[in-house]
């Protein structure tokens, strides 16, 4: 019985590595071509006119059109790979959570779930009731990855699958966690969850190949967590539960630029004094993993 | 019973006599065209207008999850709305009617129209009506930008056809990844400058250079540009994954994790060598 359900599960593996061999099949976009400027950019080939375009980190920059020429990047296995390794130079990102603000719409575990192929009871961020059985006091509290400065996470991982990037994520890649689990008993955040059962629509995102910055496929026997939705910051948008949020709880941004945007409002503030002028926290400084999900607390008299 | 049939089919009927009443704009209203016209950049503002005014009923567009009332909120990509003149869609905002809000005195013209811009933006055979500006000349604007360290000012001096007028608006914003960042908002003065604060703490690249985007308006004729000035001082960016840590991977592993690790590994290895050697030496001996 267990040989016959395991089948074509190693069909599908062997498979999949066989696919990996032979690149060409498994870049589902094919050849993506990164065109910079437009069409009659393209064409107006005069040297002297200059054209704009954004270049790795999103910034706008511009040059000449005769230095511009088209680059072919095969979106396969290895290149997505090697782009979740890298992370955007320059940036330190993080995120403030104002609890006073928090209603427990719970928008932003249903976009999140939605984007990383979740079951409903998996969450890379959850909303907990704080309530104290005293006073009959509570507050909704978001807590995603705290993506620490100092990962317990990453120090226990023997495989070398969770990282930390230069832009202060923590990532996991799916394809060298063992499943282990030494991660969600190392994090004290209880961050991590853990693919007990095949994921959510295992079947719709079979032959999608591994992007570590989105982490779906999801696979089977391995750890998931938040990624801070490293896909969305490459393209300059905020997280996909940051945006999600219709009370204003999140703000967003790039500590060296200490620039930060609510997500609902879209107003940016300075995150110095955002932080400064509201008594912010972070969860558990004791421990000396230095989070960089700092919270506002729950209520301001 | 009985009465519990009679309430649904009033509250019915009352659903559908609200709907059959057309909401009626009138003519001179309806025809109102936009003065502004319908850029990218506009259309952004009017995305974030919606999605912090708007959504909560009308939903997100194309999703037709907006909410259940009666008369319907809509989707404002369906035909129902893209149907409607500019107008009438400017003059519904501004009204209300019902549960509708009136954004008359919250929303700017501007704002309003941003929204119609932003609805448009999903009709893909929509052309934007040119509007009649009549005796109104559009000026060109045009503007220079300094920086006054000495008072930490960001000193905008604007050309409108040329000459220098006073009381033109001036808005000027620093552009971070996520949004704007707004300096302040002010008028030029009789020399045709105006002077916005800049804290002199916002950090800077690298370079010490800040994305600044200024905005000029006088009337309905608009200039924006972005530029990349040298305000701040250089900054210091150091890596998160510098040094060598604990959680490092394998090949910035401390040194003394290394030392510790290479130490126990020829340890072990020596130890079963020495045995491995020390019965060789018996089997000879004996």
């Amino acid at each position: 019985m267990a040989e016959k359900s395991n089948a074509p599960r190693r069909k599908s593996r062997r498979e999949f590595l066989r696919k990996l061999g032979t690149t060409g099949a498994v870049s589902i976009a094919g050849t993506s071509l990164l065109f910079a400027g437009s069409k009659t950019g393209n064409s107006d080939k005069t040297p002297g006119s200059k054209v704009k375009m954004l270049d790795q980190n999103n910034r706008l920059v511009e040059a000449d059109v005769s230095q511009v020429s088209p680059v072919s990047v095969k979106i396969d296995a290895g290149y997505l790979n090697k782009k979740g390794r890298k992370g955007l130079p320059g940036r330190k990102f993080v995120m403030v959570v104002d609890l006073a603000r928090c209603r427990n719409a719970r928008k932003c575990m249903k976009a999140c779930q939605g984007a990383h192929q979740l079951r409903p009871e998996q969450h890379h961020i959850n909303v907990l009731e704080m309530y104290d059985e005293e006073n009959g006091a509570s507050y909704f509290m978001p807590k995603p990855c705290q993506h620490c400065d100092n990962p317990n996470c990453v120090t226990v991982c023997p495989v070398d699958a969770t990282f930390k990037r230069e832009d202060g994520i923590v990532l996991i890649d799916n394809e060298r966690c063992i499943g282990c689990r030494f991660c969600i008993a190392a994090c004290p955040y209880s961050a991590r969850t853990f693919n007990w059962a095949e994921p959510k629509d295992a079947e719709k995102y079979k032959d999608v190949p591994y992007d570590m910055e989105l982490n779906v496929p999801q696979k089977k026997g391995t750890v998931t967590k938040c990624a801070f939705s490293a896909d969305r910051l490459r393209e300059g948008k905020l997280p996909y539960c940051v945006s999600a949020c219709p009370n204003g709880v999140y703000y967003f941004g790039d500590e060296n630029e200490d620039l930060v945007t609510n997500g609902t409002t879209r107003e940016t503030v300075r995150l110095s004094k955002l932080l400064k002028q509201n008594a912010s926290y972070t969860l558990m400084p004791e421990l000396g993993t230095k989070p960089r999900v700092y919270y506002l607390p729950p209520r301001r008299s | 019973m009985k009465n519990y049939i009679l309430l649904i089919f009033f509250v019915l009927n009352f659903g559908f006599v609200v709907n059959a009443q057309e909401w009626t704009v009138p003519a001179e209203e309806a025809e109102k065209v936009s003065p502004y016209i319908f850029e990218d950049d506009f259309v952004t503002d009017g995305e974030i207008l919606y999605e912090n005014s708007c959504t909560s009923c009308h939903g997100t567009p194309t999703e037709n999850n907006f909410m259940p009332f009666s008369p319907p909120p809509g989707d404002p990509a369906s035909e129902q709305f893209q149907s409607q003149p500019d107008g009438a869609l400017f003059y519904k905002i501004q009204k209300g009617r019902g549960i509708m809000p009136v954004f008359e005195n919250i929303l700017a013209e501007e704002e309003i129209w941003s929204l119609i811009a932003y609805f448009r933006s999903f009709n893909k055979e929509y052309v934007q009506p040119e509007f009649d500006y009549g005796d109104e000349v559009l000026s060109e604007l045009k503007f220079d930008l300094d920086f006054d360290e000495n008072i930490d000012k960001l000193v905008v001096k604007v050309f409108s056809d040329g000459e220098v007028e006073e009381g033109i608006d001036v808005s000027a914003f620093v552009v971070g990844m996520f949004g704007k960042f707004p300096l302040g908002k002010t008028k030029t003065n009789e020399l045709g400058l105006a002077y916005l604060d800049v804290d002199p703490s916002l950090p800077g690249d690298k370079q010490g250079n800040l994305d600044i985007l200024v905005r000029v308006r006088k009337g309905y004729a608009i200039e924006k540009a972005t530029t990349s000035m040298k305000i701040a001082e250089p900054a210091q960016q150091t890596s998160l994954i510098e040094g060598r840590h604990l959680w490092s991977t394998g090949d910035k592993a401390p040194v003394w994790l290394l030392v510790t690790f290479l130490l126990i590994v020829v340890g072990i290895w020596g130890v079963i060598l020495y045995i491995i050697f020390g019965l060789f030496r018996l089997k000879k001996i004996g």
